[in-house]
C-alpha cells in the first residue's frame, strides 16, 4: 500500500463530499473548498509520482493501478484548469469519489498488478503511456460532462425545473469543456500513438506487429479521429456531441485497457 | 418604556384602500408626532405595500390614540374610506415584543406580499435614516432597527428565502444562465415593444446581456424601447435574418397566428450551424408554435412554464420562511433580554446610591464625634468605601447576569424587595428622587456593553 496515494485518496473524497453538501446547502465557500480540496489531492498525488521519478532507473507506469491513479490525476488536473474559465464547482461532488475509489484501489495494488508487457522498458514506451494515459483522462472528462450534458438537456427539454440546481455548469459549460478536453485528450492519443509505433519500431524493427491492443487501439483512434473532425468542422449539434463523446469513450477505454484485460 | 407599532399593509387592506394612506414623506408626520409628550421616539415607513408607524412611550394609550389620529389625518388626508368601510377595519396594533417581532419579520421579507424580496430592507433602512435626520429616532429604536437589519442579513444569509426568482422575467432570465454560461457575449431578440418584454429587457440588461434587438409592429414602440436599453429597433419583416443571429427569443406580442414555426426555425438552426437557442414565449395566446421544442438544440419555454417555476420557486420560498420565523423569535428574544437587562440599570444605580448615601451618613456622624486626622478621615472613607463595594458586587454581578433574559424581571422585583429599594422610609431613600427620572440615553449609554450590544452595532 501506498500511504501517501491513500493520502491523496482521502483528500479527493473529502472535496468530494465537500461539494455534494456545498451543492446540498448551496454553499460557495463549500463548493470552492471542495474545488481546493481536489487542488491538494492532485498535489500530494503528484508527490507520489516524483517519488518514482527518483528511482533507477525511472520504472514505466506499466500495470494497470498505476495507469488508473495517471488517469485520474491526469483528468483530476483538467478540471481544475478549466475551472478557470468555468464554473465547475459542482462537479467536484462527482469527480471527487470517483478519483476517491481508482487512487484508493490502485494504492491497495501499486506496483503489483501485471498488465503490460515486462518488455515496455525505456523511455520511448514510458512516454508512450504517459501520453495516451494523459489523453484517456482528458477524454474522460469529456465523457463525464457528455453525461451530465444529456441530463441536463433531457431535464430542460421536459421543463422539469423543481430540482434544486445550484452552481451547476450551464448547457454551454459542458459543451465546450467537453470539447476542449476531447480535442486536447485526442491529440495526447494520437502523439502517444505515434510514440507508441516509434518504439516498437526499435524495439521489432516493424511498426505493426498485429497484436490485439495494437489493432483495438486503432480503430478506436480511427473512429474518434472521424468524430472529432465531425465535431470540429461544425457538423453535429452539441447534444449528439455529448452522446457520441460518451459512447467513444466507452469504446476507447474498451480498446485500449479493456482488450488487455480479457486478454 | 413601551413600543407601540400601528399599521396597514396588504395583509390587512387592499389596494384602493392602502393607495389612500400612501405618502412621500414621511418627515414632518414624525415631527408632529414626537412635538407631542407622549411620544418619546417615532419612525414611520410608507410603501405601496405598507404603511406603518412604530413609537416609543411611556403612556400607550394615549399613543395607541394619537397614531390612530395620525392616520386618518396626516396619511389619509382626513377623507372617509369607501363603502362605509372603517379605518380600524384594517389597520393592525402590536405591542412590545409583538411589536419588535413585527419590526423584524417585515425587514426580514417575511412579511412581504412577495415573500424573500430585497427592496423591504431598502425602505426601512430609508424610514430609519429619515427618522434619524428628523431626529424622531432615539436610542431604543435606533437599537430595534439595527436588530432589524442584522436580522434581515442572517435571514438572507442562513435561508434560501431569497434565493429563486419568483416573477416571470426573473425566472427567464435564471433560465438563460442555466443554457448560457456568459450573457455578455449573447445577443437577444425581442418581439414585442409592451411591459413584460421591458421587464425581461431589464432583467437581461441587469445580468450584463451583450447584444439586444427589438422587433415590433409597430416601428415607434420598437424605437423608443430599443433607445430606453441600448438596444436597436427592426420591424418583423426582418425576423429571418434576425433570428439566425439570435442566441435568446423572448415573444410577447398580439398576433392571430403563430410567428415562429418549425420550418422557419429550422432554417434558422441551418444557418447558425450548433448554437443554442432558447425561445422565450410569453405572449397569450401563444406567439411560438409549440412543435419548436421538438427541435435539438432548441429549448422553448411558455408563459404557463414559466409560472409553474415561479409557483414552485415561490413555495419553496414559504418553506424557507419556517427558518426565517426561527431565526426572528431567537433574535427577539435577544433583543427582549437586552431590553429587561436595560432596566436592571436604574435598580443597580439606586442600589448603589442607597447603600454609599448609608454609607456617608454614618460616616458622617462618627467623623462628627471624633478628633480625627486627615489621613486617618481618609483611610476610614477608603475602608468603609471598599466593604460597601465587596457587599455590593456579588449581588449586583447576579442580578445584570439574571436579567439578560426575560424571566429576569422577577429577578429585578425580588431584588428591589429585598433591599426594599421602593420604601421611601428605608435608610438612604433620601437619594431616591435622583434616580427616578433617568433619560433612556443616559441609560442605554450606561448599560454595560455586552456581547449582544455590540454584535448589534
Amino acid at each position: 500500500m501506498n500511504w501517501f496515494l491513500q493520502a491523496s485518496a482521502a483528500i479527493y473524497l473529502a472535496s468530494g463530499l465537500g461539494a455534494m453538501l456545498g451543492l446540498v446547502l448551496q454553499s460557495v465557500r463549500l463548493l470552492r473548498g471542495a474545488i481546493l480540496g481536489l487542488a491538494l489531492g492532485v498535489a500530494a498525488q503528484g508527490l507520489v509520482f516524483a517519488t518514482l521519478h527518483e528511482r533507477d532507473p525511472v520504472p514505466a507506469l506499466t500495470d494497470l493501478p498505476q495507469i488508473l491513479a495517471f488517469m485520474v490525476w491526469v483528468a483530476a488536473i483538467g478540471l481544475l484548469v478549466l475551472n478557470l474559465r468555468f464554473r465547475l464547482g459542482g462537479l467536484v461532488a462527482v469527480v471527487g469519489p470517483i478519483a476517491f475509489l481508482s487512487v484508493f484501489l490502485s494504492g491497495l495494488n501499486w506496483g503489483r498488478g501485471a498488465f503490460l508487457s515486462s518488455e515496455l522498458t525505456g523511455s520511448m514506451s514510458h512516454v508512450h503511456i504517459l501520453l495516451s494515459t494523459a489523453g484517456l483522462g482528458l477524454m474522460a472528462i469529456s465523457g463525464l460532462v457528455g453525461v451530465f450534458y444529456l441530463l441536463e438537456h433531457k431535464r430542460l427539454k421536459s421543463k422539469r425545473l423543481n430540482a434544486r440546481r445550484f452552481q451547476w455548469p450551464s448547457l454551454e459549460a459542458l459543451d465546450r469543456v467537453g470539447l476542449a478536453t476531447l480535442i486536447t485528450g485526442f491529440s495526447l492519443l494520437t502523439l502517444g500513438l505515434i510514440t507508441g509505433g516509434a518504439w516498437v519500431y526499435v524495439s521489432y524493427g516493424q511498426i505493426w506487429t498485429g497484436s490485439s491492443h495494437a489493432l483495438w487501439t486503432l480503430v478506436a483512434w480511427a473512429i474518434y479521429a472521424g468524430l472529432v473532425g465531425v465535431r470540429v468542422l461544425g457538423h453535429q449539434v452539441a447534444r449528439q456531441a455529448a452522446a457520441t463523446a460518451v459512447g467513444g469513450f466507452l469504446f476507447l477505454l474498451f480498446a485500449v485497457l479493456g482488450v488487455e484485460i480479457l486478454r | 418604556m413601551k413600543i407601540l407599532l400601528v399599521g396597514m399593509s396588504h395583509r390587512s387592506a387592499p389596494v384602493e384602500i392602502r393607495e389612500r394612506y400612501a405618502v412621500d414623506e414621511v418627515g414632518p408626520i414624525l415631527r408632529k408626532l414626537i412635538d407631542r409628550d407622549e411620544i418619546e421616539e417615532a419612525v414611520a415607513i410608507s410603501t405601496c405595500n405598507r404603511v406603518e408607524i412604530v413609537v416609543s412611550t411611556r403612556q400607550m394609550d394615549v399613543a395607541r390614540h394619537i397614531i390612530r389620529s395620525c392616520f386618518h389625518s396626516d396619511f389619509g388626508g382626513g377623507l372617509s374610506l369607501p363603502n362605509g368601510s372603517q379605518l380600524d377595519d384594517h389597520v393592525y396594533e402590536y405591542a412590545d415584543e409583538d411589536a419588535i417581532t413585527h419590526v423584524f419579520r417585515v425587514a426580514s421579507s417575511i412579511d412581504s406580499m412577495v415573500v424573500g424580496e430585497p427592496q423591504i430592507l431598502g425602505q426601512m433602512k430609508d424610514a430609519y435614516r429619515t427618522a434619524r435626520e428628523v431626529g424622531s429616532c432615539g436610542p431604543l429604536l435606533s437599537r430595534l432597527y439595527q436588530r432589524a437589519f442584522a436580522t434581515a442579513k442572517r435571514v438572507k444569509n442562513e435561508t434560501l428565502i431569497a434565493r429563486r426568482p419568483v416573477s416571470v422575467a426573473r425566472v427567464a432570465v435564471d433560465l438563460t444562465r442555466q443554457i448560457f454560461e456568459n450573457l455578455k457575449s449573447k445577443s437577444a431578440l425581442m418581439i414585442g415593444a409592451g411591459e413584460m418584454i421591458e421587464a425581461s429587457l431589464f432583467a437581461l440588461r441587469r445580468e450584463g446581456l451583450g447584444i439586444c434587438r427589438v422587433a415590433n409592429r409597430t416601428r415607434a414602440n420598437a424605437d423608443d424601447l430599443a433607445a430606453r436599453f441600448g438596444a436597436t429597433a427592426h420591424g418583423l419583416n426582418e425576423l429571418d435574418d434576425l433570428l439566425v443571429d439570435s442566441d435568446i427569443v423572448l415573444t410577447c406580442i398580439g398576433v392571430n397566428d403563430f410567428i415562429l414555426d418549425p420550418e422557419r426555425m429550422s432554417r434558422a438552426m441551418t444557418l447558425r450551424r450548433s448554437g443554442p437557442v432558447f425561445l422565450i414565449d410569453i405572449g397569450v395566446p401563444r406567439n411560438i408554435d409549440p412543435a419548436i421544442d421538438s427541435l435539438d438544440n432548441v429549448y422553448l419555454y411558455n408563459i404557463d412554464d414559466l409560472q409553474q417555476v415561479a409557483e414552485s420557486n415561490e413555495a419553496e420560498r414559504r418553506r424557507e420562511s419556517k427558518d426565517a420565523e426561527r431565526i426572528v423569535i431567537e433574535e427577539k428574544e435577544r433583543f427582549v433580554g437586552w431590553t429587561v437587562a436595560l432596566q436592571s440599570v436604574p435598580t443597580i444605580r439606586h442600589l448603589r446610591a442607597r447603600a454609599e448615601s448609608i454609607r456617608q451618613s454614618e460616616l458622617d456622624r462618627v467623623l462628627s464625634k471624633s478628633e480625627f486626622s486627615d489621613e486617618q478621615k481618609s483611610r476610614i472613607d477608603s475602608v468603609t468605601r471598599g466593604i460597601v463595594n465587596k457587599i455590593l458586587h456579588p449581588p449586583l454581578s447576579r442580578l445584570r447576569a439574571q436579567t439578560d433574559r426575560e424571566e429576569g424581571l422577577a429577578v429585578l422585583e425580588e431584588a428591589r424587595a429585598l433591599f426594599a429599594l421602593d420604601d421611601e422610609s428605608a435608610p438612604g431613600s433620601e437619594v431616591d428622587d435622583l434616580q427616578k427620572d433617568m433619560d433612556m440615553s443616559e441609560l442605554i449609554e450606561s448599560f454595560p456593553e455586552s456581547s449582544e450590544a455590540k454584535e448589534s452595532e
